[in-house]
């Protein structure tokens, strides 16, 4: 690019209109307001990176401003390059020139990089499918952005990182003004994420406008040159990236301490429920890659520790992978009180006196069946001895926890799909409770839970563990752990990097910690 | 809000009451069920209602609910078995040649077949469980290949020299005063077992009212075994429909009374779920496989001796489709987690009666498929808009 073309670039974008000017806007979801009168003006050329805690708005807000709550489901104002923008789908905010690359990869493995390029968006000739065009297109389109792709190949070939440039060349082959990348990094290695870079910086000195959600403030300082804030639903700073330390931002995404939950300290400290030694996984697609490399820790009795690390450190895998359940494999030493055991499958876990509550609830509630049916799930063998089973003592069983936890309900025979969040959290805790397992390893265990809701169920980790119940928290979500854990090992690229007592535990701490400050 | 104690006495109730009692939707179904009776009762001048066609209707049925059981306790886990009508073909021909060529005595005929069922339940749910491929390609399979052999083992003839007792067992009936008694005695046993159940719930503090909880399980049991007595009270009742009744109780004890029966439910409301509340997901679906297998034993000799011989080409064709018609019109959820014995039983009686009515009547066989095939699809569709909207309320 020589220097004529630049100024020419800089004349336009004084004179142009910006490119995205949001006013006001706002976003309910029954219960919450997930973004709560933001206003944002992006110009051309900048890279803007936003940032906040997990259930800060972010998602929401690119959500809406890429046409995936349509136009009237959220008040508020959207002008594109001057003119009104009106988006009812994704499909007319990509024709308007808005491209989102969502965080989570959903590509078709078995059909080919071409077909995937242009799923919905074929090239037709008379009525039919175009296939040498789109072979062209998409060879084209992965040309254009550096990529050394037979577009013919199924897409599964290719590995995760491959797939997600794959799908951003494919938003930057159309037409697009505003480019909005959720968490593009997850999944990359490092030197894939400066290629991406790279790719920014030039689309962007191109006049292109780029949003990028990270949880990772190396990559903000690295590539930003703007850094928006948000937290609870608003938007709480705005810096010139040359203008802000790392630390200022930690702080400005935590804010003000939330409503905290003290808990007594566990004076004495007692005997180890369940220790492991060099706890490895492997990623369960490719069996050379480490999701976690080396994890060694020791629960004890009646202790809350915390798992800390961002998307992708390996924290959940590691959490998985200790109840028996990750589907690939891994390797590892783990003890219960003492003796080794070999944690196979769930059921040994289960049987050994664990329990588990997954990162997704869905994943661990039968929606359709009732709050009783879910409760008693695992402890069917404890109910039911001789095999046949004793319907009045587990109904009394259900009856006494559902009061004990005040799960919300209007009766235990509801389905568990029709209760709130934090109440359907509260089922999980009961069917454990109901198996008496003593070593709870949880995943997320607040993730969409209203504050209200979370502050209930940390008191009742605090309770579990002063009955001298072990509790493990993996979590992305520093606020769910720092006002309850004794003890937070905290996970970078599948290691241990650090472990942070009581004393120490503040959410900047933790964060800073994982994200490499 | 936390339930106060007779709110949450109310809800241990409504349920409790839900288990004998129809719910709203099995209701829906006999009501159903009922405007097709009417219709025939009318359209044949009463012939259609009298005892003798109605232990006929019963008789006809009796195949297709043996069936119709080991479908629900499969679909239920998410599971097909697309292989009934061979496998139950095959069983016939082993007991139609043990007892019929090779003068084995019945009752070792009969044991050996079951075996037979047993071995090739097991046989599939190894391939589904342990190889993982899908239940419903490897009963697409066993479908052809149990066909095959009955057809390679028999050079597709007809074996039809069953020796007496066998034959006897599908005609013969219970004589009416053991019947009525026998129908007493189990309809007093059940509700003797149930109030003992609810006594118990209401000193463990579930339930609150546990007489009206009573009456409300007395109510239908009084209505059918008064249904049931006019009938038998006629010839008594045919065996081969005491072993229907026999195998339902059982599969129901088992699905609804058992910890084995609440793990199939769960697998089918979330297989995730299941496995990480440490449920051992292969091996319940292995044994779900050997209780079809069982299946497989009873039925198979139930219409070989219903028939009076084993025809390998012809035997339970279509079998299969007709038992997974029965449960999914008495309610079976296809995408598991959902379905009752005694709703698969109405529905194969539903389908029966539509077999039954049309023939009184004279009605081509091309009209009589024609006519089961649109009853069956209104049946669904009416339980599905039903359900919707139960629960969009």
């Amino acid at each position: 690019m020589n220097a004529t073309d630049t100024r020419e670039d800089e004349r336009a974008a004084r004179t142009d209109p910006p490119v995205l000017v949001a006013g006001n806007l706002t976003k309910q979801f029954p219960g919450v307001t997930a973004v709560d009168d933001v206003s944002l003006t992006i110009k051309r050329g900048e890279i803007v990176a936003l940032l906040g805690q997990n259930g800060a708005g972010k998602s929401t807000l690119i959500q809406i401003i890429a046409g995936l709550h349509p136009a009237g489901s959220f008040a508020g104002e959207i002008r594109l390059s001057g003119k009104p923008y009106q988006a009812g789908s994704v499909a007319e905010a990509e024709a308007a020139g808005v491209a989102l690359v969502p965080q989570e990869i959903n590509v078709a493995p078995e059909m080919t990089v071409a077909e995937n390029l242009y799923l919905n968006a074929e090239p037709q000739l008379w009525g039919f499918l175009d296939q040498p065009l789109r072979l062209t297109r998409a060879g084209k389109a992965l040309r254009d952005f550096g990529l050394a792709i037979d577009p013919a190949l199924p897409m599964k070939a290719l590995d995760l990182a491959t797939q997600q440039l794959a799908l951003i060349a494919r938003a930057l082959s159309k037409k697009v003004a505003l480019l909005i990348l959720d968490e593009p990094t997850a999944a990359l290695t490092e030197g894939e994420a400066q290629r991406l870079f790279d790719r920014m910086r030039f689309l962007a000195a191109r006049g292109m406008a780029i949003i990028f959600v990270t949880h990772r403030l190396a990559e903000v300082f690295a590539v930003s040159t703007r850094i928006v804030i948000m937290r609870d639903g608003r938007i709480c700073g705005t810096h010139a990236t040359s203008d802000v330390t790392r630390s200022q931002v930690v702080t400005e995404m935590v804010g003000h301490a939330v409503a905290s939950t003290e808990r007594a300290r566990q004076p004495v400290r007692r005997g180890a429920a369940l220790t492991v030694e060099g706890l490895k996984v492997f990623d369960t697609d490719d069996p050379a890659r480490l999701r976690v490399r080396d994890l060694s820790l020791s629960l004890a009795q009646g202790e809350i520790l915390g798992l800390f690390g961002l998307v992708g450190s390996g924290c959940i895998e590691a959490a998985v992978a200790l109840y028996g359940a990750w589907p690939g494999s891994w390797e590892g030493a783990i003890t219960l009180d003492g003796s080794p055991v070999n944690l196979d499958n769930p059921t040994i876990s289960v049987a050994s006196g664990m329990g588990f509550m997954a990162q997704d609830r869905r994943d661990c509630l039968m929606p359709d069946h009732a709050v009783h049916d879910n409760i008693i799930l695992a402890s069917l063998e404890r109910l039911s001895a001789t095999g046949f089973s004793d319907d009045a003592r587990a109904r009394r069983t259900t009856l006494d926890l559902v009061r004990d936890l005040a799960v919300r309900t209007r009766s235990i025979e509801s389905p568990v799909g029709t209760l709130s969040g934090g109440n359907q959290q509260k089922v999980q805790v009961a069917r454990w409770l109901s198996a008496q397992a003593r070593i709870l390893i949880l995943v997320d265990p607040t993730r969409g839970v209203d504050i209200g809701a979370r502050g209930e169920i940390k008191r009742i980790w605090a309770r579990l563990s002063e009955e001298g119940r072990s509790i493990l928290i993996a979590s992305t979500d520093a606020e769910e752990l720092v006002d309850i854990c004794d003890r937070v090992i905290v996970l970078r690229g599948g290691e241990p990097v650090a472990e942070i007592g009581r004393d120490e535990l503040t959410e900047e701490r933790i964060l800073g910690v994982a994200a490499g400050v | 809000m936390t339930m106060s104690k007779s709110e949450e006495l109310q809800a241990g109730q409504r349920r409790l009451g839900s288990f004998s009692l129809a719910s709203l939707r099995d209701y829906m179904l006999l009501v159903i069920l009922a405007a097709i009776w009417c219709f025939f009762y009318v359209a044949t001048d009463g012939i259609f209602l009298m005892p003798r066609n109605l232990v006929l209707l019963a008789l006809q049925t009796s195949i297709v609910s043996l069936a119709a059981i080991s479908a629900v306790m499969l679909i239920v886990t998410r599971n097909f078995d697309l292989s009934v009508g061979s496998a139950v073909a095959l069983v016939g021909v082993v007991v139609a040649l043990l007892s019929g060529q090779y003068d084995v005595q019945p009752i070792i005929a009969v044991a050996a077949a079951i075996l037979v069922g047993l071995l090739m339940g097991a046989w599939q749910g190894f391939w589904v469980t342990r190889i993982g491929v899908s239940s419903f390609i490897v009963t697409l399979a066993g479908m052809l290949y149990f066909r095959g052999l009955s057809m390679i083992v028999t050079n597709g003839a007809t074996i039809a020299s069953l020796p007496r007792p066998l034959t006897r067992f599908a005609t013969a009936f219970l004589p009416p005063l053991p019947s009525i008694l026998l129908v007493i005695a189990t309809a007093g046993g059940f509700l003797l077992l149930r109030w003992w159940e609810i006594r118990r719930a209401h000193q463990l503090g579930v339930v609150a009212k546990p007489q009206s909880l009573f009456v409300k399980t007395l109510i239908p049991v009084i209505v059918a075994t008064g249904i049931t007595l006019f009938i038998v009270s006629w010839q008594g009742m045919p065996w081969l429909v005491l072993l229907v009744a026999f195998c339902a109780l059982a599969a129901e004890l088992v699905m609804r009374r058992t910890r084995y029966g609440a793990q199939l439910y769960a697998i089918g409301g979330n297989p995730e779920a299941a496995r990480l509340a440490g449920i051992n997901i292969k091996r319940v679906i292995f044994w779900n496989f050997v209780i079809a297998g069982l299946a497989y034993g009873i039925t198979g000799v139930a219409l070989t001796a219903r028939v009076g011989g084993a025809v390998a080409g012809s035997a339970g064709l279509f079998l299969e489709l007709d038992a997974i018609a029965a449960a999914i019109i008495g309610g079976t959820a296809l995408s598991g987690g959902r379905g009752r014995i005694l709703g698969a039983l109405v529905g194969a009686l539903l389908m029966g009666s539509l077999n039954n009515g049309m023939s009184l009547m004279n009605v081509a066989p091309f009209f009589q498929d024609t006519v089961r095939g649109a009853v069956l699809l209104l049946a669904v569709a009416l339980d599905h808009l039903s359900r919707s909207r139960a629960r969009s309320k």
